[in-house]
């Protein structure tokens, strides 16, 4: 057996390459498992071949020793079909796959794992799956055992572990045996927050030191800041390569589309009609008949993007001449907090009376909510805020992403500028000799 | 999947139906030597998972068994001219319940671990030939009991005893041959699991565990023909050659014919060559059929 590999051995030619790979799934509709099956399909008719089904279709590109390529692509995408010819747990119908190296592929927390062996035993038999010989192993397992932080725990069964620790000690082994390819499926969300950021340190560790990444996520910005090239994948096809920002933003686009489109076909969201008994209140002297949120072009969405401009249209109707109302909106996020509650009066417009069919516009001319789930909330009430004529409570979603800008925490984009101070150097030299104590 | 030589790296390419090389293939199965390895081990303890004995269990089980044999063997056939019962029959079931446990345990292997099967890349093979492996352990361990016997009953031990590992290995390979065929055909046809009990059990009263192969008529009428069964369940029945050996080696202190041995030799080599034929020719869509 070689000796342990440096990881990005200085060799030619890229590490991965596929070359006009395609993989075809027959789909049965029910396989045949058994010989009485296989007796009964005898006398039936022979099977459909329009169940053929192309998961990968005549897929090529290479990746480069030290580099770094994300893939992104919706669920279903056939991302993981791709990753499993990769690693070579299924074979590819037609085309080529070569692989210079050695590689540790986090496919599924805890794959490859046993239950009933201990932690550090899982360690050795994980080493052995990727190849590692028990030497090979016993040189690297106190970088393992110090990177998973598993306490006193590595030395009991691991169906005590939870999912966490799963996680960890998956993670810490894959990086650790230091691989050519390190293949990282979406396995690091289920970390806590402090995990997940010790992975990215140690990816971006695993990077300097010449090693190369296959990274596969939902998390576009994780994408955008680890890897020099992004892959959007699509039903078996690449869709667009290239610069990461250029292929987050045109996967971005299309995303919102598609939801678009899916939203339409439902129905376009929810209208009045649709509001739930208790999600509507009010006197009913001034009805709120529609509600429309809409891009600047007046065209009805419930995608936006931040940083584009929103307009949310009311229109109302009063049987009755209704003296000096206000109509407001509420936006609340997903999770329940109220991001913000505008209304007329607030603005600065006074609406004189109401009396038959009129519309109202709230227009934001640049949308300041991050990526997330949002809905809003519509009011009609008099000035003494005293009688409420109409409330349809967090009746109409839209969801934001976010793509170009960089801010990626919190709900909303301040739109705030940085400015770097002047730096002073005595006080500097005073502080060096200080050591840092990290905040418990 | 094939194997070559690339700018001094390794180099694993992987083309849908590309030629098939034993070499390459071997070549990976020692790589992944380590994993082999642990799934021994992992195999074992779950064996004796929970036990009070343990691993003690290798060494009593067989001794049990003879028991139970020796009883009904003697009960059936009160005049047999067969001595030392009790070494005999230990002499047969100890090869045979390494080979039925063997084939058993590994028809599943493949299936049982459909979680690492379908979540990593590794020789599939690893999988059958582990189980295989475990049963071996268990079979050696036996042998220490059966071993102190024959130190206790009887002292004449075959000049040939030395080629006794040989003999070992060629009933090993001659197992692997069949879990790997029996493996790999499971994971598309369940049933094999279920007719193999059956055929091992038929299998068990056709191969001379508690009888000697003597009895077995040379000249048989059916359908109107003459059948010589002695002859025929030594050409056809691996396991009675194998067996026979074992008694040759270990019960009568008797020479074992060079040519007997060498068709043996041919028989169990064979089987693990057309085995792990079509083994590697199955196995390259396991991890989608699981």
């Amino acid at each position: 057996m070689s000796s342990p590999q440096t990881v990005g051995s200085d060799s030619v030619g890229p590490i991965l390459e596929l070359r006009n790979v395609s993989k075809l799934f027959r789909l049965h509709k029910a396989k045949q498992r058994s010989f009485q099956e296989v007796f009964v399909n005898l006398f039936q008719m022979p099977p459909n071949p329009s169940q053929d089904f192309w998961a990968v279709k005549d897929i090529s590109f290479a990746v480069e020793s030290g580099e770094s390529v994300g893939i992104i692509g919706p669920n279903g995408s056939g991302k993981s079909t791709l990753l499993k010819l990769i690693t070579g747990i299924i074979e590819p119908t037609a085309g080529e796959i070569s692989v210079n190296g050695r590689i540790s592929a986090l496919l599924e927390l805890g794959a490859g794992f046993h239950p009933d062996l201990t932690g550090r035993e899982n360690i050795y038999l994980n080493g052995a799956l990727y190849g590692l010989s028990r030497r090979e192993m016993q040189a690297r397992v106190d970088d393992i055992l110090d990177f998973a932080e598993l306490g006193e725990f590595i030395d009991m069964p691991l169906k005590h572990y939870s999912s966490g620790m799963y996680v960890r000690l998956g993670f810490a082994v894959a990086v650790q045996t230091e691989p050519d390819l390190l293949l990282v499926d979406e396995v690091l969300a289920v970390g806590d927050a402090i995990f997940q950021h010790k992975c990215m340190n140690a990816i971006q560790e695993y990077r300097r030191r010449g090693g190369t990444l296959l990274f596969i996520s939902h998390d576009i910005n994780a994408i955008e800041s680890i890897c020099d090239r992004a892959i959007w994948y699509e039903q078996g096809e690449v869709q667009l390569m290239g610069q990461p920002t250029d292929v987050v933003k045109g996967y971005l686009h299309q995303v919102a589309e598609n939801e678009e489109k899916a939203h339409t076909a439902a129905g376009h969201g929810r209208g009045v009609k649709d509001l739930e008994h208790g999600q509507r209140w009010g006197s009913g002297r001034v009805q709120i008949i529609d509600v429309q949120l809409c891009d600047h072009m007046g065209k009805q969405r419930s995608v936006f993007l931040t940083g584009a401009a929103m307009e949310i249209r009311l229109r109302f109707r009063s049987k009755e001449r209704v003296e000096d109302p206000i109509i407001g909106v509420a936006i609340h996020h997903q999770n329940g907090a109220w991001v913000a509650g505008p209304n007329t009066d607030f603005g600065n417009v006074t609406i004189p009376y109401l009396y038959g069919e009129g519309e109202v516009i709230y227009r934001i001319p640049s949308l300041p909510l991050l990526a997330g789930g949002y809905v809003v909330s519509v009011a009609a009430t008099d000035r003494a805020d005293t009688e409420m004529y109409d409330y349809h409570d967090r009746a109409y979603l839209f969801r934001v992403h976010t793509d170009n800008t960089r801010e990626r925490f919190g709900l909303i984009t301040l739109g705030g500028q940085w400015e770097l101070g002047k730096i002073e150097a005595e006080k500097q030299r005073r502080y060096a000799n200080e050591r840092i104590v990290p905040l418990k | 999947m094939q194997l070559s030589k690339h700018a001094g790296a390794k180099v694993y390419t992987r083309t849908g139906g590309g030629p098939f090389s034993l070499l390459h293939r071997l070549r990976d199965l020692y790589r992944f030597r380590a994993l082999l390895y642990y799934l021994v081990v992992r195999e074992l303890r779950a064996r004796y998972k929970n036990s009070v004995l343990g691993f003690l269990w290798s060494l009593l089980n067989p001794l049990l068994m003879m028991l139970v044999f020796t009883v009904v063997f003697s009960l059936l056939n009160p005049n047999s001219s067969v001595e030392r019962p009790a070494i005999y029959i230990l002499c047969g079931l100890l090869p045979w319940n390494y080979f039925s446990a063997g084939v058993m345990t590994s028809i599943g292997s493949i299936v049982g671990n459909s979680n690492l099967v379908k979540k990593a890349y590794f020789p599939r093979e690893v999988l059958p030939i582990s189980s295989v492996l475990a049963q071996l352990v268990n079979f050696l361990l036996a042998f220490v009991v059966l071993f102190v016997l024959l130190l206790i009953f009887q002292t004449n031990f075959s000049p040939r005893l030395w080629m006794l590992p040989f003999v070992i290995v060629l009933q090993t390979s001659f197992i692997i041959g069949v879990a790997l065929l029996l493996s790999a055909v499971n994971v598309y046809y369940r049933d094999t699991m279920m007719i193999m009990d059956v055929v091992i059990l038929a299998w068990f009263f056709l191969t001379p565990v508690f009888y000697p192969l003597d009895i077995l008529p040379r000249s048989y009428e059916w359908f109107g023909l003459e059948w010589n069964v002695h002859r025929l369940m030594y050409i056809l029945n691996p396991m009675a050659s194998l067996i026979n050996t074992y008694r040759d080696l270990l019960y009568l202190g008797a020479y074992t014919e060079w040519d007997f041995l060498l068709r043996t030799a041919v028989t169990s080599v064979g089987m693990m060559l057309v085995g792990y034929w079509l083994f590697i020719r199955l196995s390259g869509s396991f991890g989608e059929e699981i």
